[in-house]
């Protein structure tokens, strides 16, 4: 018990400090304004709110503009990193209030797309080409495939409603609250500027370390990506307990 | 630098989150657990490139590297789970299989 009342103590008294230097409070509306657009904006029987949610989720948008910078402590941000950043949350918004899902999957692309954006400001090189090649060449092929097998022609019931919507965003809004405050919290030292100036991550630079020291890893992978592939054919070719018998009767 | 890559990370979860939630479309749900995974790599590559010494490594981009073929491999499983169930209860529905039983 007293552990838990140093804890509240410990929590309320942090809380005043954070809310002292200003930045605070632009970060309450962001995360105020985010949930309630996200809220009208997911499918649902509120109709004529979607627009006034998407109105809401281009503000909060806006603001997230000022409170990247503010969280930037002082240093100039990117143009281009903000431009990333404004792009993927866009995407990812639409990604999980569009009622039809092969337009969900179009948007995730471009999620991927400003993602590989925001990896190469980190100088991944690597890393982004792989991304794109192995989500949205051949994940997001895959998904496409089954979307086109399973989807009816007209709207189905379970994509015009979001189930519990409203828990749902007070859920993932007050995570990322939390989140977000431990951020303000930190201290001076963390994410400062590498005093090194670093190297690239080419595929040399990527490749050598994946090699020497996580040889043992890799060759895990390789194993996980065999066991999953044989799964899935296991899977995907058995049949379900009243269907006609196809490709031979395979089973 | 690192913390606004941190915070648009987060948000990605979290959005991630919030679909994985409340979308009830099978095919959407597994498009949210990719997104989460697309805020974690994220992460990973900023905490790689501003550590707290100074000395950047790479051995979170390699990390992001194993993330991306369990990512494969998943989808791969998901996927097919998702084309036996539809094969069962011409569905994509998550609230149809809430009994996990035949009936």
């Amino acid at each position: 018990m007293p552990g838990i009342a140093s804890w509240v103590e410990r929590s309320v008294r942090a809380a005043g400090e954070w809310n002292l230097n200003g930045m605070s409070t632009l970060l309450v509306i962001f995360l105020v304004l985010g949930a309630t657009g996200l809220f009208l904006a997911l499918p649902g029987t509120r109709g004529g709110w979607r627009p006034v949610g998407m109105a809401l989720l281009v503000a909060a948008g806006i603001l997230l503009v000022f409170v990247l910078a503010d969280f930037a402590l002082g240093r100039e941000l990117p143009i281009w990193f903000g431009g990333c950043a404004l792009v993927a949350l866009f995407a990812a918004t639409r990604v999980i209030t569009h009622t039809k899902p092969v337009y969900s999957a179009l948007y995730f692309v471009l999620l991927i797309v400003a993602v590989t954006g925001l990896l190469l400001l980190m100088s991944a090189e690597f890393l982004a080409a792989a991304l794109v090649i192995v989500y949205a060449g051949a994940i997001l092929v895959t998904y496409l495939f089954v979307i086109m097998l399973a989807q009816q022609a007209r709207l189905a019931p379970y994509d015009a409603r979001a189930r519990e919507p409203f828990v749902g965003c007070v859920a993932g809004f007050v995570l990322l609250a939390i989140i977000a405050a431990q951020l303000l919290v930190a201290p001076s030292g963390v994410g400062a500027e590498p005093t090194v100036e670093e190297a690239a991550g080419t595929v040399e630079a990527v490749g050598t370390l994946l090699l020497t020291d996580y040889i043992i890893a890799i060759q895990l992978a390789g194993l996980l990506l065999l066991a999953g592939m044989v799964g899935a054919i296991a899977i995907a070719r058995r049949q379900a307990a009243d269907s006609t018998p196809q490709n031979g009767g395979v089973d | 630098m690192l913390l606004p890559y941190v915070l648009v990370g987060a948000i990605l979860f979290v959005l991630g989150m919030i679909g994985f939630i409340t979308r009830r479309n099978l095919i959407v749900m597994f498009l949210c657990t990719e997104m989460m995974f697309q805020g974690i790599i994220v992460n990973l590559v900023a905490f790689g490139r501003y550590p707290l010494n100074g000395v950047p490594t790479f051995d979170g981009q390699v990390f992001a590297v194993f993330l991306i073929a369990v990512a494969a491999v998943e989808a791969a499983l998901g996927l097919a789970l998702v084309v036996l169930l539809y094969r069962n209860k011409e569905t994509l529905d998550a609230g149809a299989w809430k009994l996990l039983k035949d009936e």
